[in-house]
């Protein structure tokens, strides 16, 4: 059989190892963990919010629902800031504080920064909420033009994000001191992988705040009477936007390098130095490739246009480095233990346990995600796919399925540490990844071939008296159909994690599935692993294939088009 | 002493993997669309090279217009839009670029030079690209209505007028989208090579009656 054998050890869970992960959140000191507590409770409120506005969005847009405009658009904005920027960034704040503090081993430094953090971050989320829902609807960017005669709105929306920006910053500000401690004590002479990938997730969310606090601050200026008008408001948001998709993306292959570890025991077999470059490329390669969010942009030129896509080929780079790593370390881990066949390695990981199914198929919605991802990165395509619900359709495959299904794994293993209690239905748990995925898949097959054919991401009656082509109304309720589905096992997943949080120490923590393939680097043999190269090489064919159609279709349009830019 | 490692699951060949994705350059290329190391820039290949259904562009990408010098301002193209309207408007509302002059051809001095089309209506050759103007406002296309000619080159001057707004063609399994900003000009040569009534409509999100920005553009 192409598995592991029976005799290979299994079911020693590593985390629970004198160093292990779960090990030293228990251990963590109680103030710590009433702050993790509490911020992971904030995080999966956002979410459950977030998820709730997606999902009446999407039953509105498939016309199972109707809303007056105002009230659509301010669900849609509901779902943007609650998904996009409080799920996203609590839930990082929260890991980040959380890894740290068991990185560190003594729980956290600056406590009082990381509890000041909490409170400005708990506060703009309260502040954001209440104007999403009941001010001029500015969708999650903010845009102060929308609300020119509506200057409260403005300076209210942006006082949330900058409550939460400042409140990231000091988050961040407690992470790094957690993470210094250990050297300044002598305790350590350097980071570990994971140390270092902490350090730098720290910096960046500093970063972010920063470029937050750029994209909002002159809002509230305005607002209050002390500034202009922000009408570089596009350009600041760019910048923000950029850093908002690929932060959370790096914080995800940190939770998979250190899940791996707990439900496997393995660690790179590559050493931790090329695990840093890895972590330290997200620096060189994401900043310079941002300028694909703007191809539209009138006053782009057709050169800056050229050299953007150009850049923007590399921003894969250190997401695809990390998942090589990991996977050729698991599957030569495993050959090492004796598994045998092509894939059939892959069978012997632990996949009742819901943290690892989540991760797997995390993995999965990563690579339709960046098929087309890439689709959307080439300047030519843009004017027949950016502002189209081709963007959603693919980006709720890496939000939901790669972002959030990481993150939820994460907690699943978490929270059972930091509170004593078991993990509510492990078994029923781990099928909702699967169920998840199909649901987004066919909300991103619609949405795509939907946004294909110009269906524009923020309308919600597509009908446009009778004029529309009658394909537009039967991909939507498509996608109303695959977000239903996916949002009822996400529900069920998010169910499962707040009655985790929630059940306290009323039945004793259980141990979950896990494996031991850990050895030694010098114990790797002669064997191959090819399901690295192999995905890649299937991810590169998949991208080729949907680039080429896309590049076939805007060439056989009845429409011929030359120029787009600024005229003088 | 050599690596006993399958090259699989070696450093160098792991790091290697992670640029995977750089390969998609070659597709790029293939449609003009990434520049060749000893070819032409994807511009200059536009330029040149021959536009799948279409006779004769004679248009100009966005920088180079000729006959408008580069110093026209918002104020102008609106002055412009005016005279626009005011000279081809049509009675039932829509807007014909090759239709006799309503208003005797351009009356006003417009600041950016001459129309290709002021004041010929339909003695202009196909070859000369037809200057259309669109104003984008909330919430509603200006003109709503326009007819054109399959074949012929048109020149669309936009802007928004507002806020910031988005202008689609729909053209059946895709459409065509540009983004306008206020007071700034694009510019687009556009030529329909089949008749029928294309949709247009909004794709920024510009406010309460978004959903119902619209217009059409019908070309014989």
């Amino acid at each position: 059989m192409d598995i592991i054998p029976q005799d290979a050890p299994v079911a020693a869970a590593p985390g629970r190892t004198a160093h292990g992960l779960t090990v030293r959140i228990r251990t963590l000191p109680r103030p710590d963990k009433a702050l993790l507590n509490l911020l992971f409770g904030a995080a999966l409120l956002a979410l459950v919010l977030g998820l709730a506005g997606g999902l009446l969005t999407a039953l509105a847009r498939a016309g199972a629902l109707r809303f007056y405009s105002d009230d659509a658009y301010r669900l849609l904005t509901l779902h943007g800031v609650s998904v996009f920027f409080y799920w996203l960034y609590l839930i990082q704040a929260a890991l980040l504080l959380a890894l740290a503090a068991a990185e560190n081993g003594r729980g956290l430094a600056l406590r009082p920064a990381a509890w000041a953090g909490a409170a400005l971050m708990l506060t703009g989320f309260a502040v954001s909420e209440w104007i999403s829902a009941t001010g001029t609807p500015l969708l999650y960017d903010g845009s102060p033009e929308l609300a020119v005669d509506d200057p409260r709105s403005v300076g209210v929306f942006a006082l949330g994000y900058l409550l939460l920006a400042a409140g990231l910053a000091a988050s961040a500000a407690s992470g790094i001191a957690t993470l210094l401690q250990p050297r300044r004590r002598g305790e350590t002479e350097e980071f570990g992988a994971v140390g270092f990938a902490l350090f730098a997730w720290a910096g960046f969310l500093i970063v972010s705040a920063i470029a937050a606090t750029n994209a909002f601050l002159p809002g509230l200026l305005w607002a209050l009477g002390a500034g202009p008008f922000p009408a570089d408001h596009g350009t600041e948001w760019h910048i923000l936007f950029h850093n908002l998709h690929y932060l959370p993306l790096m914080a995800t292959v940190l939770v998979w390098y250190v899940l791996t570890e707990h439900l496997t025991g393995v660690t790179s077999i590559h050493g931790a130095r090329l695990s840093k470059i890895v972590f330290a490329a997200y620096l060189v390669f994401v900043p310079p490739t941002s300028l694909y969010h703007m191809f539209l942009e009138p006053t782009l030129s057709d050169g800056v246009r050229v050299v953007g896509s150009l850049l923007s080929l590399f921003v894969s780079v250190p997401t695809l480095a990390a998942f090589a790593i990991i996977v050729s370390s698991l599957e030569a881990s495993a050959r090492a233990h004796g598994a045998t066949g092509f894939l059939g390695w892959m069978r012997g990981l632990p996949w009742s346990n819901p943290a690892m199914a989540n991760m797997g198929w995390a993995v999965v919605n990563m690579m339709a995600g960046l098929t087309f991802a890439f689709v959307l990165i080439q300047g030519d395509l843009a004017p027949m796919l950016s502002d189209t619900f081709f963007v959603p359709g693919y980006f709720h495959l890496f939000a939901v399925g790669v972002l959030t299904q990481t993150f939820l794994a994460a907690l699943m293993v978490m929270l059972p540490a930091l509170n004593g209690g078991p993990l509510w239905r492990p078994a029923l748990l781990a099928r909702m990844p699967a169920l998840v995925t199909a649901g987004l898949f066919l909300f991103a097959a619609a949405g795509i071939a939907a946004g294909t054919m110009g269906v524009p991401r923020r309308v919600f009656d597509i009908g446009y008296g009778g004029l529309a082509p009658a394909a537009w109304p039967v991909l939507m309720a498509l996608v109303g159909i695959g977000a239903s589905l996916f949002a009822a096992a996400l529900s069920v997943s998010v169910y499962g994690v707040v009655r985790t949080l929630l059940s306290g120490r009323k039945a004793p923590a259980t141990d979950l599935t896990a494996v031991a393939w850990r050895v030694e680097p010098s114990r790797i043999g002669t064997a191959p692993a090819w399901t690295g190269p192999v995905s890649i090489a299937a991810l590169v064919a998949a991208m080729y294939v949907f680039t080429i159609a896309a590049f076939q279709l805007i060439q056989s349009l009845p429409i011929a088009a030359i120029g787009g830019g600024h005229g003088h | 002493m050599p690596d006993p490692r399958h090259f699989t699951t070696r450093r160098g060949f792991i790091a290697g993997l992670g640029f995977g994705a750089v390969s998609l350059y070659g597709a790029w290329a293939a449609y003009g669309a990434a520049p060749l190391p000893f070819g032409h820039t994807p511009s200059a290949a536009r330029a040149s090279e021959p536009v799948p259904q279409v006779h004769d562009h004679g248009g100009s990408a966005a920088g180079s217009h000729d006959g408008h010098p580069a110093a026209a301002t918002a104020e102008s193209f609106r002055l412009d839009h005016e005279a626009f309207l005011r000279t081809y408007g049509q009675p039932d509302g829509s807007v014909d670029p090759h239709a006799a002059s309503h208003a005797g051809g351009h009356s006003h001095g417009t600041a950016n030079g001459s129309h290709a089309d002021g004041g010929h209506g339909n003695h202009i050759a196909a070859a000369e690209p037809v200057t259309v103007y669109l104003m984008a406002q909330r919430f509603a296309y200006s003109p709503d209505l326009l007819r054109l000619k399959a074949g012929q080159a048109y020149r669309f001057r936009m802007m928004a007028d507002d806020i910031t707004h988005g202008a689609s063609i729909q053209l059946g399994m895709a459409s065509r989208i540009v983004r306008l900003r206020p007071n700034i000009v694009s510019e687009q040569t556009v030529t329909f090579t089949k008749p029928g009534e294309y949709l247009v409509y909004c794709t920024v999100y510009c406010g309460q009656a978004h959903d119902a920005m619209q217009g059409r553009i019908v070309v014989v």
